[in-house]
């Protein structure tokens, strides 16, 4: 046999070393993990944890140590009698502990705590197969079911608060209702009792909508306003509380300044993306700047439209929606509930969508449905929608060239 | 202006890069092989036909085996040597490597001065059919994916109209130093051969792209690229700059349609390995065969740029056979053990901390973080694209732009659930175009 033909009955075979997967390109491998942003979004979640340590005292050490064993616990045990292949690590479990420990007051006895974490893993994460392939938050899906079961221990008409010379040690069980209270700052703990039992601001704003109305106007009484309906802004908090956090509410809930320099930092190691924490404060803003109210009329006689902007003049309406945002569950909902990775869509044009959505439907519950955690249940009414908007964009982004195929 | 600097893409990533223990280490000549494995089909074509028998001496740049047609190209011996006959080697193409059948060369002599660097013949009043000719006469492939014979290029170059010819020095791969060395030291040669193309095909518009961060080292191009009327572009720092549709639509504004090549937007693609190639063609008349191969990594015997004869082992050329890579890490392949030095091997990597599975990590559930879609530089949502894979929905896939996928691997790279998603991506563009009846892939019909 010559040498050509040789060659010419061996023809060309393919040997598809390219298409083996695990030997196949790329070689590198960037560093961080899924456990990496899990335990990084874990250390920013102590931020808000810490501050709410501080104002609400020792028990919210307490809530957070019963969600976060509680979590990993029984994930370890739904992950021993189903091999379910995405329960095998740790870290969400954890991380969900711990966000869940931020919506829950600091006052809930253990037991709400422990119900919350069992149903935040059971049925937020563990039936739906775990990491990767839940549909709703399962923090929020356990504080939900923790509305639901205890609606008397997490919905106290009043809320308590700690004084400012019992922090950090004071308990958060013994606080007494005091007449007088406008503002946290400078007031010392009654006699006998760690802390004051408030009125919360979101209630008080939550006021402005009910039937019969609660108040008469935002700032300016009328002249001829019933002596029970003055304005709210004698009821609400100083803007300095709302900031530092020392008014009542979830653990992690209150600080608004902790929370937003955890959450820039997330945005900052790109765990979150901007878009969404911004898409949902400005939406709600833009919300609540013009959505109508129907406050006690001048002598209390007939109930007027309340628009935000216009009826008492723009300070007063850019205060009212500042106040809005400020109050309530919203930030934490913002910056860390909503951009939970799974639950939510995946380019950031989605996450805008999401967290716009978010937003309005937050407002609008606030505003016009009087239920205990709005934020909460607009991120999971968002979350049923993220594979639609997923859907929505799925394709490649931005101009493309007319393909010849 | 030395370098103009050019705007960024969207998307990509800043890798690690690396290469500083490479990027001022001069090119060295590998040690002469025990043998050779020259393939016969050096760019995955038919194979070309033998005209040497065994235990005859050639000498270096002996012609081997001839062409079988338009889709290969002769055969030339890199060494002096005796033949001792037909083998087996693999070559790594596109798709993949391929065994071709091999011409094997023993009792090698040592390579002499292996580029030519005396000014050479006068090519600028020959006219462009004359050059082409020459180029079809030819060793000549091209030195970078897609393979192919210099002459079929140049044909589809001509073909397609092509205005612009950019030579992509752009080597955004970590470790990989090949390309910038070469254009570092053989600067005027590699920017002569590029005029020398831009003749042949009639390109108006010549540009050299390289990285911006390593201009300094290219004091040595200015002065000739000026004559020659190229332009000199410095492009971002940012992976995958290189990538030919990307380069060219940052370059030129020119988007290039999904699952096509360059080419049929009016530009052309070579890389300076090429360039250097015809110069030596043309100006010289000596073929190149060899070809500037990094090799790098910590498992690696010596690390360094050298010039390896083609169809030398990369095994031997690394020192060691075991988790071999050939290419850059990004895109590279992993190396069978009879893979050969080819047209296209640019680096050949022993990376012993990140092939392993301890660092690259078992895949997990994608936790939908976003990161892949973020840093596509062809925008793609790869989180959707890896849904469609796992349900098998090609025909969605395909509408949501599958095919435009450059296969940079930065999905993957950043992917923190450590799945394989390059290559699922890529899976699911072969499905969509062996189901559609495409031969080629990234590349114009052959």
């Amino acid at each position: 046999m010559t040498m050509a033909e040789n060659s010419a009955s061996a023809p060309s075979k393919r040997v598809t070393s390219a298409l083996l997967p695990g030997r196949s390109a790329p070689f590198l491998h960037a560093p961080e993990g899924a456990r990496t942003v899990y335990l990084v979004t874990l250390g920013a979640a102590c931020g808000p944890l810490a501050a709410g340590t501080v104002i609400f005292g020792w028990r919210s050490l307490v809530v957070a140590a019963v969600t976060v064993l509680t979590c990993a616990g029984v994930e370890r045990v739904y992950y021993r009698v189903t091999r379910t292949p995405a329960l095998l690590g740790r870290s969400h479990a954890y991380l969900t502990g711990m966000l869940l420990a931020l919506t829950l007051p600091a006052f809930v006895p253990w037991y709400v705590a422990m119900v919350a974490g069992a149903f935040a893993i059971l049925v937020g994460k563990a039936v739906f197969g775990g990491v990767g392939h839940f549909l709703w938050q399962p923090a929020l899906v356990g504080r939900l079911a923790a509305a639901v079961i205890f609606p008397v221990a997490l919905q106290p008409a009043a809320w308590p608060v700690l004084a400012q010379d019992r922090l950090l040690v004071g308990d958060i069980q013994r606080c007494r209702a005091v007449d007088d209270y406008r503002q946290w700052q400078g007031r010392s703990a009654p006699p006998g009792a760690d802390g004051f039992v408030v009125s919360t601001p979101a209630a008080a704003l939550g006021g402005l909508t009910t039937d019969p109305p609660t108040y008469s106007a935002l700032a300016y009484a009328p002249a001829d306003a019933p002596a029970d309906k003055g304005p709210l802004l004698l009821d609400l908090p100083p803007v300095n509380d709302l900031l530092v956090g020392t008014t009542p509410g979830g653990i992690g809930e209150t600080c608004a300044v902790v929370i937003l320099v955890a959450g820039v930092y997330l945005i900052y190691r790109g765990y979150v993306k901007w878009q969404l924490p911004a898409f949902f404060v400005l939406s709600a803003w833009s919300v609540a700047a013009v959505a109508p109210l129907h406050l006690a009329g001048a002598g209390g006689l007939a109930s007027t439209v309340w628009w935000p902007l216009t009826t008492e003049g723009l300070d007063v309406g850019f205060t009212y929606a500042n106040y809005q945002i400020l109050t309530g569950e919203l930030l934490l909902a913002a910056f860390f509930l909503a951009p939970e990775m799974t639950s939510r869509p995946v380019t950031a044009a989605g996450q805008a969508v999401f967290g716009a959505g978010c937003g309005i439907l937050a407002m609008l519950m606030k505003l016009y449905l009087q239920l205990p955690i709005p934020c909460y249940l607009a991120v999971l009414a968002m979350n049923t929608f993220t594979p639609i908007i997923d859907g929505l964009f799925s394709r490649r982004r931005g101009k493309i060239a007319p393909s010849a195929a | 202006m030395i370098f103009r600097r050019y705007g960024a893409f969207t998307g990509g990533i800043d890798l690690p890069d690396e290469k500083d223990k490479l990027l001022s280490e001069p090119i060295a000549v590998a040690d002469t092989p025990k043998r050779l494995l020259v393939p016969l089909s050096p760019c995955g074509g038919p194979p070309a036909r033998p005209i040497v028998s065994g235990g005859s001496r050639v000498a270096a740049g002996d012609k081997l085996a001839e062409a079988a047609g338009l889709d290969g190209v002769d055969v030339l011996a890199p060494l002096g040597g005796r033949v001792i006959g037909i083998s087996q080697a693999a070559i790594a193409t596109e798709e993949g490597f391929l065994t071709s059948p091999a011409v094997e060369l023993a009792e090698l002599q040592d390579a002499e001065r292996i580029v030519c660097t005396e000014a050479g013949r006068d090519w600028h009043a020959t006219d462009p059919q004359t050059l082409l000719n020459q180029l079809a006469s030819s060793s000549l492939t091209t030195h970078r994916h897609p393979l192919r014979p210099l002459a079929l290029w140049a044909r589809q170059a001509r073909e397609a109209r092509c205005d612009t010819l950019i030579a992509n020095v752009v080597e955004g791969q970590p470790y990989v130093t090949a390309d910038h060395r070469l254009l570092a030291e053989f600067g005027w040669e590699a920017v002569e051969g590029l005029a020398i193309l831009g003749r042949a095909i009639g390109a108006e518009r010549l540009i050299l792209a390289v990285d911006e961060r390593y201009t300094e080292h290219y004091r040595n191009v200015i002065e000739p690229a000026r004559l020659h009327g190229i332009a000199r572009v410095a492009v971002a720092h940012k992976y995958p700059a290189g990538a030919d549709e990307v380069l060219v639509k940052v370059l030129t504004r020119r988007p290039v349609p999904a699952g096509e090549s360059a080419v049929n937007v009016g530009v052309a693609v070579v890389g300076a390995a090429t360039c250097l190639a015809v110069r030596q063609q043309v100006a010289c008349g000596r073929p190149l065969t060899h070809r500037v191969v990094t090799v790098a990594g910590d498992g690696v015997a010596r690390s360094g740029n050298y010039w390896a004869p083609l169809g030398m082992s990369c095994a031997e050329l690394a020192g060691t056979a075991e988790g071999l890579i050939h290419g850059g890490p990004m895109t590279g392949l992993a190396c069978p053990p009879d893979a050969v030095v080819g047209p296209a091997t640019d680096a050949v990597l022993c990376l012993t901390q990140a092939i392993g599975p301890r660092r690259s990590g078992v895949p997990s559930p994608c936790i939908r973080c976003g990161w892949c879609a973020e840093h596509c530089p062809a925008r793609l949502n790869v989180a959707a694209l890896n849904d469609d894979f796992e349900l098998g929905q090609v025909d969605h896939a395909r509408g949501a732009g599958v095919m435009a996928c450059v296969e940079c691997g930065v999905c993957a790279y950043v992917c923190p659930a450590r799945l394989p998603l390059t290559h699922r991506v890529r899976q699911l563009k072969r499905t969509w175009a062996s189901a559609s009846g495409r031969t080629s892939l990234g590349a114009a019909p052959r």
